[in-house]
């Protein structure tokens, strides 16, 4: 393919429970550590639910923290890509609206305000995406495919979500989806595809990443971190609440982004897993990832980062995304935080307690959203 | 920027629920759960998927509300405040179909299990001006995808208030050229173009662009029509016009 159709990216930011960079996230999934904790504010309101991934970057007070993280994010992309903002397209979620208590009393803030206060010094495309929990991923495929199509050279995508409140907590323990405390280390809340996981824990984050076309990135000298290959989507069309049980979205999402690779799942080194810890998420997930590769499931290394970031929603898949281009330009699959004795129904070649250096090339990142919204990435080293 | 030149095949507005309470039972049936921005976007696609080849096989696009939620959220909203304020929030328990209102793609995901449509979906959410991001998004993928339809939804409110006026509209798009039904001419997209404006102020809300657009398109004769999409409509930040050929 001609430089000026592959995409690659030259940038990245995140803000997690890890710390307020890349660098931070990686190194804490490498270290096998859980940024998870219990959270002062919310043992404070009484609510069931106490823990959850923290972003320490910016005060919880702030009643302008979903701004603020998401740009945080932003500027650490542009930065390290060394590109401006004016250069660039914008595809991004925000993610649901912000429940907030501020100095004066409740604060309700609309994602779409948030989206368009950030969206305004770019140039190009200013597209937001919305598609829960698969928004992150579904952003960076989008801008993948816009600059592939030529409509673009170089967009800043990603997702940032500000969740980690009362309101949201209780909605989700409604449905049974967040890990409610049971007086054990906060840090353990949530255990992807183990048999002792409750659900995941609520988080909030941010996460940016600058993709351009490699003939952009080799003309101006940028240093590339991963190539982006394919995407894929789905829709369940199933339920609502619950993914089909044999994982048909999730697998179909995942052989659409295989197929615009023009890849085989044979090549396929690592997968970074959405993996929230549900019981019925994490089983379909599982059975997804077998089927897809068949008589290889037992040797592909599996990797969620849930474990130790919590849920951050909208910002989820663009911080695994970013964990799977590190994947891709180290060769390490890290561990999957706080696995240890997998579920029946969940076995997969999962990467438990230390990371594991596979040399590992071509990395797949998924992402399964609230009402059957799939998708699913390919990256590539250089 | 331009990929093709769809046709628009047919498209419906729906701003009352009673009528389709009244009218579609069974679409109640389906939709009653939903929050009001949602069950008129649905609402709106009824009327016009029936003009779809095939229903399941269509690129869907969805407009998330700008103005989000439910009267039943934004109570909601003001019992977890009043909780906190009272200490009692322990006690609470939120029904989880109200969480469904929070939920930015959920027209999306409704249609998809109505039509067991598993095809491209693209969830745009609500933010001012994500109408032409959708009506471009419909001629991109119509250009680079494998679907010959494409049907473009949204729903929003003017406030998040019981009684608040609201409105759901829908079109639907083809490769094909076929007669858009109310001029029983062929209305095709030949360009949309952007130019970089002074910000504008803007009226965010998801339907009413494309249901002003709607409304011109009616009024047309043959010929090349220029549609410059007025600032209220728009993201603030860039100028739109959609250039339409109608023959």
């Amino acid at each position: 393919m001609e430089d000026n159709r592959r995409v690659v990216i030259t940038g990245m930011g995140a803000l997690s429970a890890l710390g307020a960079t890349a660098e931070e996230l990686w190194n804490g999934l490498l270290a096998n550590r859980s940024g998870v904790r219990r959270v002062p504010r919310l043992v404070q309101s009484g609510i069931a639910v106490t823990t959850g991934g923290e972003v320490d970057a910016v005060s919880a007070e702030n009643v302008d923290r979903d701004h603020e993280i998401a740009n945080r994010a932003i500027e650490d992309a542009l930065a390290e890509a060394k590109r401006d903002a004016a250069e660039c397209g914008f595809i991004w979620s925000t993610g649901l609206d912000t429940f907030q208590m501020g100095p004066g009393g409740f604060v309700h803030r609309s994602a779409g305000r948030c989206f368009s206060n950030l969206s305004g010094r770019f140039n190009g495309p200013r597209r937001m995406i919305a598609a829960a929990c698969a928004s992150g991923t579904q952003a960076v495929g989008e801008a993948f495919r816009f600059i592939r199509n030529g409509h673009a050279d170089a967009c800043v995508a990603g997702g940032s979500s500000v969740m980690l409140t009362p309101f949201y907590l209780i909605g989700f323990a409604g449905l049974q989806a967040v890990a409610i405390d049971n007086g054990a280390d906060p840090s353990l809340a949530c255990r992807p595809f183990d048999k002792r996981r409750k659900g995941f824990a609520l988080a909030d984050g941010a996460a940016a990443m600058v993709l351009e076309t490699l003939a952009a990135a080799r003309k101006r000298g940028a240093t590339v971190l991963a190539e982006v290959t394919g995407f894929g989507m789905s829709q369940d069309a199933f339920d609502l609440n619950r993914p089909c049980d044999d994982g048909a979205g999730a697998e179909l999402c995942m052989r659409r982004a295989l197929d615009d690779a023009v890849l085989s799942a044979e090549e396929i080194d690592a997968v970074n897993a959405h993996a929230t810890a549900t019981y019925s998420g994490d089983l379909a997930e599982a059975t997804a990832l077998r089927k897809v590769f068949a008589g290889r499931w037992e040797r592909v290394p599996v990797s969620g980062s849930k474990g130790a970031i919590g849920h951050a929603m909208a910002a989820a898949g663009v911080l695994e995304a970013i964990v799977a281009a590190q994947t891709c330009a180290t060769g390490i699959v890290p561990p999957t935080v706080n696995l240890r004795d997998v579920d029946d129904g969940c076995e997969l070649d999962h990467v438990i307690a230390e990371p594991r250096d596979v040399d590992a090339k071509t990395v797949l990142s998924v992402s399964f959203g609230m009402g059957g919204q799939n998708a699913a990435i390919i990256l590539k080293r250089i | 920027m331009q990929s093709v030149f769809p046709y628009l095949v047919a498209s419906s507005q729906r701003n009352d629920l009673q009528v389709v309470r009244d009218s579609s039972p069974e679409l109640w049936r389906q939709v009653r759960r939903y929050n009001q921005p949602v069950q008129l976007a649905l609402a709106a696609a009824e009327g016009v998927i029936a003009h779809a080849s095939d229903p399941s096989a269509a690129a869907v696009i969805s407009l998330a509300p700008c103005q989000p939620g439910s009267a039943d959220l934004y109570r909601w909203g003001h019992v977890v405040t009043a909780g906190m304020a009272s200490g009692t929030l322990g006690n609470l328990r939120m029904n989880p179909t109200q969480t469904l209102h929070a939920v930015d793609n959920l027209a999306l995901s409704a249609f998809a299990i109505a039509h067991n449509n598993r095809s491209y979906c693209l969830g745009l959410g609500g933010a001012a001006g994500q109408a032409w991001c959708g009506l471009e998004a419909v001629c991109e993928r119509l250009a680079y995808g494998t679907e010959e339809e494409a049907l473009l939804i949204a729903g929003d409110q003017d406030a998040a208030e019981d009684g608040a006026p609201a409105l759901g509209v829908a079109l639907l798009f083809s490769i094909r050229a076929k007669p858009y039904r109310p001029l029983g001419r062929t209305v095709r997209i030949k360009e949309i173009s952007r130019s970089r404006e002074r910000a504008a102020r803007v009226s965010p809300h998801a339907a009413k662009g494309l249901a002003a657009f709607r409304a011109a398109i009616a009024e047309r004769p043959a010929g090349v029509f220029s549609y410059a999409v007025p600032p209220e409509h728009t993201d603030g930040f860039s100028g739109v016009t959609v250039t339409l050929e109608i023959m």
